[in-house]
């Protein structure tokens, strides 16, 4: 009996709402799992030494600043560059299942464990922050390229004269359909490229967030406002000064003005695969003696114990941090989204609330939860608020554009309830889709989250570089990797509808 | 098309603009105060150059890990290293040389702080530090966090997860001591001068946060030169290198660091850290 009636309740739900409720009992048995305590403090002497900061910035404080303003523009040029030469390509044959393992899998691991890796074989060159940019850029092209393509209309093939090549097929019958949604898409991918252009900072590159980590990890505020306050006015300008065809001075001038680039040695790479990724105990051994029991033995405990301390620990807090930040997503960009609607909104609104966004979305993810701990104390909640903060503003910026086209009927109001039952279920599959594309991003953004003590995977693998230990490191990489593989192929299954119009970062 | 190929032309042209130099680079990242690191260093730079009669560079770098690999890739030949990342880059580069380190260095301490809702209070006697929530600095450092586990594993005879309720890495020393004093985290590991210095400046409250312990004392900060300078830079280079440093009297310069004077040092001075950073299994 109970049975039955349980199923005729569920039958009475959509498949949206099954999926809404499905997350939400998620959430809450993560949140009831994750580490929320929180401790009374004395937070008001470092708060108000930032606060003053903040009306005090310092914009001098910062030697070679002009330097550093342009190499974040300057590697987030070239990371792109790089990235759409390698992910366009890709996209044409993003269709072979392998090509798309592939691409997850390099998507998968953050720009800052990559340029950790490439620091290894290049060294503190240029080209290590380029690399580190564009090639997970590239998987991101790939996919997000080959989806988009997809929804290109086929019949204009058809109509071309027989004996066209397949290029110009491929140029004139596909990619002219979708070119402004691509192009929108690259201009989007800018804004992002210039964010992990400056985090690439915090590891050593020379661009902003060089400055900013330093003055915040050192309690210079007044250096550090000035810093944040530049880089978000960088952001909320790009309109302004990326104009395409400004693409012709600026990447020249970008090659042009790198860094010199240190000699590059082989050798460097050669050790990279040679030594320092073979476990500790094989580091030295010839080839002809690994295969003996002792020696495998000792790799296969070597192994056990890493998985046991690190990697298990390590996906659990990963998982349950990175549940709960999309709960509370999901919450505020559903609360912060109608406020964000001009069908709902007077005009002055939404400009305001555009500028709330700009700054949730700026804001490095590591800053913010660097405050909230002040305020809650070192659980994870800093960090999960942190996360929800940061993605709900990118959530809502990308959100308000969908809600914004929306074609309502002629006697929709803007009244809540009219938003309610004519905006937002449009909006809704595309809202849960963004929404688990971000779950994957949230899991990667964890990363730098660790470093800040959260013990997530990230916290891990940063211990294994800070220790010197890089087989170490790169097993725990392989496991973020499969992780995020796994969840990216599992949210796809759950949302199987058309995925253009979706934008990634 | 013509974008591909231009942004090909662009990465190309990446590859060839390879610079070569013979320039005698260094790294140093000073334990105290990193602002303007690179207007600083390049006077110490100016410096050596004027004593070396080659050219000098200040590459400045983010971490300790960082300078260990460039250390490691010969990007750097010479760095003012922690404790810690001078014996890691000294095992990975044979025939690197500890040559000089602070005056300060010879007998460097780590403090131990705690909020004043601990009610410790500062003793000679190691303070039982059960059932608290406590911060080290950054992972790799020596004052704030490889002494101070090692002094508190040997003290309480148990692995500091079983001492605390709660391990953090602030990531700097001026960060936990912020947090100490916010009660973030109950009690902390310091360095000793960074300490002081906050104290001296006023930058603490210190009915807030309070030193209940001092460590013994350990050896710190080196300058550590690659093998082979001699070959390079022409024979007899490592001692006129060692000579420039240890000669160094501007206060100017030496506030960079910050350090009264540069003293003779040598790998072994260094054994100690060595046989710590093993004990607690932050190297194999």
């Amino acid at each position: 009996m109970h049975s039955i009636s349980s199923r005729g309740f569920l039958s009475y739900l959509g498949h949206w709402q099954k999926l809404t409720l499905g997350l939400f009992a998620l959430v809450l048995l993560c949140w009831f799992v994750a580490d929320t305590e929180v401790i009374a403090l004395e937070p008001w002497a470092e708060l108000s030494r930032m606060f003053n900061g903040f009306m005090h910035p310092d914009f001098a404080a910062t030697e070679y600043l002009l330097d550093a303003l342009w190499q974040t523009i300057s590697f987030a040029l070239l990371g792109i560059g790089l990235g759409l030469l390698l992910g366009v390509p890709l996209a044409l044959v993003y269709q072979h299942s392998w090509v798309a393992a592939m691409c997850a899998f390099i998507r998968a691991i953050h720009e800052i464990f990559w340029a950790l890796i490439f620091l290894q074989i290049f060294g503190l060159s240029p080209l290590t922050g380029i690399l580190a940019i564009g090639l997970p850029y590239a998987a991101t092209f790939a996919r997000v390229f080959a989806d988009i393509l997809q929804q290109a209309p086929v019949h204009t093939i058809f109509c071309l004269p027989h004996g066209t090549s397949k290029l110009s097929a491929l140029l004139y019958g596909r990619w002219m359909h979708v070119y402004p949604q691509i192009v929108a898409y690259i201009r989007y991918r800018f804004e992002c490229a210039l964010r992990s252009s400056a985090v690439l900072g915090f590891i050593g590159m020379p661009t902003l967030g060089f400055y900013l980590e330093s003055a915040f990890r050192q309690g210079h505020y007044q250096q550090g406002g000035a810093l944040l306050i530049l880089f978000i006015a960088l952001i909320g300008t790009i309109r302004f000064w990326a104009k395409p065809i400004m693409l012709w001075v600026y990447l020249p001038l970008a090659v042009y003005f790198l860094p010199p680039l240190p000699l590059f040695q082989e050798q460097l790479v050669w050790r990279f695969i040679s030594v320092d990724i073979l476990p500790p105990m094989l580091q030295g051994l010839p080839l002809s003696a690994w295969f003996n029991a002792g020696v495998f033995m000792s790799v296969w405990e070597w192994g056990d114990q890493l998985v046991r301390n690190q990697v298990i620990p390590g996906i659990i807090a990963t998982l349950v941090l990175a549940c709960c930040a999309l709960g509370l997503t999901h919450m505020l960009t559903l609360i912060l989204l109608p406020l964000n609607t001009r069908l709902l909104m007077p005009n002055w609104v939404t400009i305001l609330m555009r500028a709330v966004n700009l700054i949730l979305r700026s804001l490095p993810e590591y800053l913010l939860a660097f405050v909230f701990m002040l305020l809650l104390g070192p659980s994870m909640l800093p960090a999960i608020i942190a996360l929800a903060l940061h993605n709900s503003g990118l959530m809502v910026f990308l959100m308000a554009r969908q809600s914004d086209e929306v074609t309502v009927p002629l006697t929709y109001r803007p009244r809540i309830g009219d938003y309610c039952y004519t905006v937002l279920p449009t909006i809704y599959p595309y809202f849960m889709a963004l929404l688990f594309y971000r779950f994957e991003v949230i899991i990667r953004e964890t990363a730098i989250l660790g470093m800040l003590g959260v013990m997530t995977l990230g916290f891990y693998v940063d211990s294994n570089f800070a220790e010197i230990r890089f087989s170490g490191a790169l097993l725990l990489l392989l496991f973020t990797a499969g992780l995020n593989v796994l969840v990216d192929y599992l949210t796809r299954k759950l949302i199987q509808i058309p995925r253009n119009r979706l934008q990634a970062c | 098309m013509k974008l591909t190929g231009f942004i090909l032309a662009g990465v190309l042209s990446l590859f060839s603009t390879v610079a070569i130099s013979e320039t005698f680079t260094f790294t140093a990242i000073p334990d105290e105060d990193e602002s303007q690191l690179r207007t600083r260093f390049n006077k110490v730079a100016v410096y050596l150059s004027e004593q070396l009669d080659v050219e000098v560079k200040y590459v400045p770098v983010k971490s300790y890990s960082a300078a260990v690999t460039a250390f490691r890739n010969n990007q750097v030949q010479l760095a003012w290293f922690g404790g810690l990342s001078g014996v890691q880059a000294r095992r990975l580069v044979p025939g690197s040389e500890a040559i000089a380190q602070g005056f300060e260095d010879q007998f460097f301490k780590s403090y131990i702080i705690a909020h004043h809702s601990t009610e410790l209070v500062a003793s000679d006697r190691f303070p039982v530090l059960n059932d608290y929530t406590f911060t080290f600095g950054s992972k790799d450092s020596t004052s704030g966090r490889l002494m101070p586990q090692y002094f508190i594993e040997n003290n309480l005879g148990k692995p500091v997860e079983e001492t605390f309720k709660r391990i953090g890495f602030s990531g700097d020393h001026s960060r936990t001591i912020s947090q100490v004093e916010a009660g973030v985290y109950q009690v902390g590991a310091v360095n000793y001068k960074v300490w002081d210095t906050a104290v001296e400046k006023g930058e603490v409250d210190t009915t807030k946060v309070s030193v209940i312990w001092q460590s013994p004392t350990y050896p710190d900060y080196q300058w550590t030169v690659h093998s082979g300078v001699d070959t390079v830079y022409g024979a007899g280079f490592k001692d006129k290198l060692t000579h420039a440093l240890l000669n160094m009297k501007d206060r100017n310069l030496l506030d960079s660091f910050p350090r009264e004077s540069f003293v003779p040092a040598s790998n072994s001075d260094y054994e100690p850290i060595e046989r710590v950073a093993k004990a607690i299994g932050m190297l194999d």
